[in-house]
């Protein structure tokens, strides 16, 4: 009996296994940077801090510059790595918490784009730990494609509003 | 059509009309395809008696099973007595016999909606939509909040007041709670109101992005997503968002989960490989399977009552569409532009967002209605059942 009740879970790590293997570039390696081991446990975000959020006012949310995406597309592009890099450095040496707050821009359908974004936020948290910062001060948040930083329709607005936006707590 | 009475009707109606096509010395014998049910209101009696006839002649012509008629030519005549908070509903066949003779209790269209829908149960054996509410998430204020309203669309009411961000209702199947994913903390997070006492409770604040929150069926759990152990997953919770229970292990994004009719299997979508697909998982665990739709986009998946259909939103193109699943043959067809399906009690009739404004789709007849419009930009519908 036990053996069978064990059988599900045996597939599922199989099943799991198989698909991590298959992950193509549109979407993770590119991004993660991580193991896929680790992409599929993911990395555990903190607890959070109560009262302090990305939109708080003692935020700081133009100390590092976005980090923009492809449609779709949460992969972190290697013209965005620098953006990365800078604020990994800042993390190692602050005490301080960060907010990695993610956006989509206005195509997607609203729950799928609250999914996007954080998965965007979750990607430049991992590029940011596996750089050596501490990831128990970094949280993350999704806004989906409200907040927009282009409030235009069309692939120049589009663009902008396909980010990750860095907010540092004072 | 499990009523013998409406039976019964059908056929007499099935004879007259083979008799009439005989008289006329016709060759063949036309059966018409509409099984839609002849019937005529007849005075309520009442101070109010012509609101309540007016209210309850839209709801039977919404309910999609009936033609509105002259007495003469009906096959079912619905008559009534409304007195303050009651009406008492008498309706005869057309011999004059009594089918349905019961005191409905409620609130000034209230009851006329309780009455409407045991017309539709007692002649149809199909549930009714009039008494269930809809909300959905609106930009009247300049911010999105939550509004409800009745499922024809009057009685529209604020829910939130938050000018911050307050979208993905889901109302709980009995109507009388709703979930919504809510940033008045500045993250997303999970709130439950009773729509009795209007009391909100933030029920799921766990670290990350909480969102896509859906009762199950008998309302004592919830689908949810959470980003806490680092990536969006699909979760079950306890009614009161507690013991949560981790269903997918994928490197994707897992959105907008929806409960099968049994409660024990939820359909949801998933980018794990590639364009957001369709999968189906039992709620106890154990892996996702995709549902193959012939479509690259496929979100906002929701789950007939009958456990028949699924309503989804695809993308093809710069647009979005509603597609219906077909879950006994696997085909997909496409219904109307649009977004963010929702199925009615009586597996039958979609609300849907489509250019600002929510719309009532028959999706047997292919029918339209425009429900509510004019709160600037109208999203994510939801529908009790």
């Amino acid at each position: 009996m036990k053996l069978l009740r064990l059988l599900p879970l045996a597939a599922l790590v199989l099943a799991t296994l198989s698909l991590t293997a298959c992950v193509n570039g549109k979407k993770g390696h590119g991004g993660n940077g991580a193991s896929d081991a680790d992409s599929v446990n993911g990395m555990p975000l903190p607890d959070r801090q109560e009262g302090v959020s990305f939109t708080s006012n003692n935020v700081d949310r133009a100390k590092f510059q976005p980090v923009y995406f492809g449609f779709d597309s949460y992969a972190i592009g290697s013209g965005e790595r620098g953006k990365i890099e800078a604020v990994a450095e800042f993390m190692k040496g602050a005490p301080n918490t960060l907010i990695i707050a993610g956006f989509t821009d206005e195509r997607g359908t609203p729950d799928y784009n609250r999914g996007l974004g954080e998965r965007r936020a979750q990607a430049v948290r991992e590029a940011i730990v596996h750089a050596g910062a501490d990831g128990s001060k970094i949280q993350t948040v999704s806004f989906g494609a409200e907040m927009p930083a282009d409030a235009g329709s069309g692939d120049s607005a589009w663009a902008k509003n396909r980010r990750a936006e860095f907010g540092v707590v004072r | 059509m499990k009523n013998p009475r409406a039976l019964s009707f059908l056929a007499f109606c099935l004879f007259a009309s083979a008799a009439l096509v005989h008289g006329a010395e016709t060759p063949t014998i036309t059966i018409s395809k509409s099984d839609k049910i002849p019937i005529a209101i007849s005075a309520i009696g009442g101070a109010d008696g012509a609101q309540v006839a007016k209210i309850l002649q839209n709801d039977l012509a919404m309910s999609g099973y009936f033609n509105l008629v002259p007495a003469a030519s009906a096959g079912f005549i619905v008559a009534g007595t409304s007195n303050g908070n009651s009406i008492a509903g008498n309706v005869t066949d057309r011999g004059g016999k009594t089918v349905l003779s019961k005191t409905f209790n409620g609130s000034e269209r209230g009851k006329v909606h309780a009455y409407a829908d045991e017309i539709v149960e007692t002649l149809t054996g199909s549930k009714g939509i009039a008494g269930t509410k809809v909300a959905f998430v609106a930009t009247h204020t300049g911010h999105k909040e939550i509004y409800v309203a009745e499922a024809d669309g009057a009685g529209v009411h604020q829910l939130t007041n938050d000018a911050n961000i307050s979208v993905g209702p889901k109302l709980s199947p009995d109507g009388t709670k709703l979930v919504y994913t809510g940033y008045k903390s500045g993250y997303a997070d999970v709130y439950e109101i009773d729509l009795g006492s209007g009391a909100r409770n933030r029920i799921i604040k766990s670290p990350g992005t909480n969102t896509g929150a859906c009762y199950s069926p008998n309302g004592h759990e919830l689908a949810v997503i959470m980003s806490k152990d680092g990536n969006p997953e699909l979760y079950t919770t306890g009614a009161g968002g507690g013991g949560a229970h981790r269903l997918t292990h994928t490197p994707g994004v897992e959105s907008s989960p929806t409960w099968g009719p049994g409660g024990d299997e939820i359909i949801y979508s998933s980018d794990d490989r590639g364009g957001p697909q369709l999968y189906r998982i039992s709620a106890g665990g154990g892996a996702g399977h995709p549902i193959s739709t012939g479509h690259s986009y496929n979100t906002e998946p929701n789950w007939s009552p009958d456990g028949k259909k699924v309503a989804f939103t695809v993308r093809d193109g710069g647009s979005f569409t509603i597609a219906i699943l077909d879950l006994g043959s696997g085909n997909v067809h496409t219904v109307a532009s649009g977004e963010g399906p929702a199925w009615g009690a009586d597996s039958r009739h979609l609300i849907f967002a489509e250019g600002g404004s929510l719309i009532l789709l028959d999706a047997q007849t292919g029918q339209k209605t425009t429900l509510v419009s004019g709160l600037g930009k109208i999203s994510e519908p939801t529908w009790s059942r």
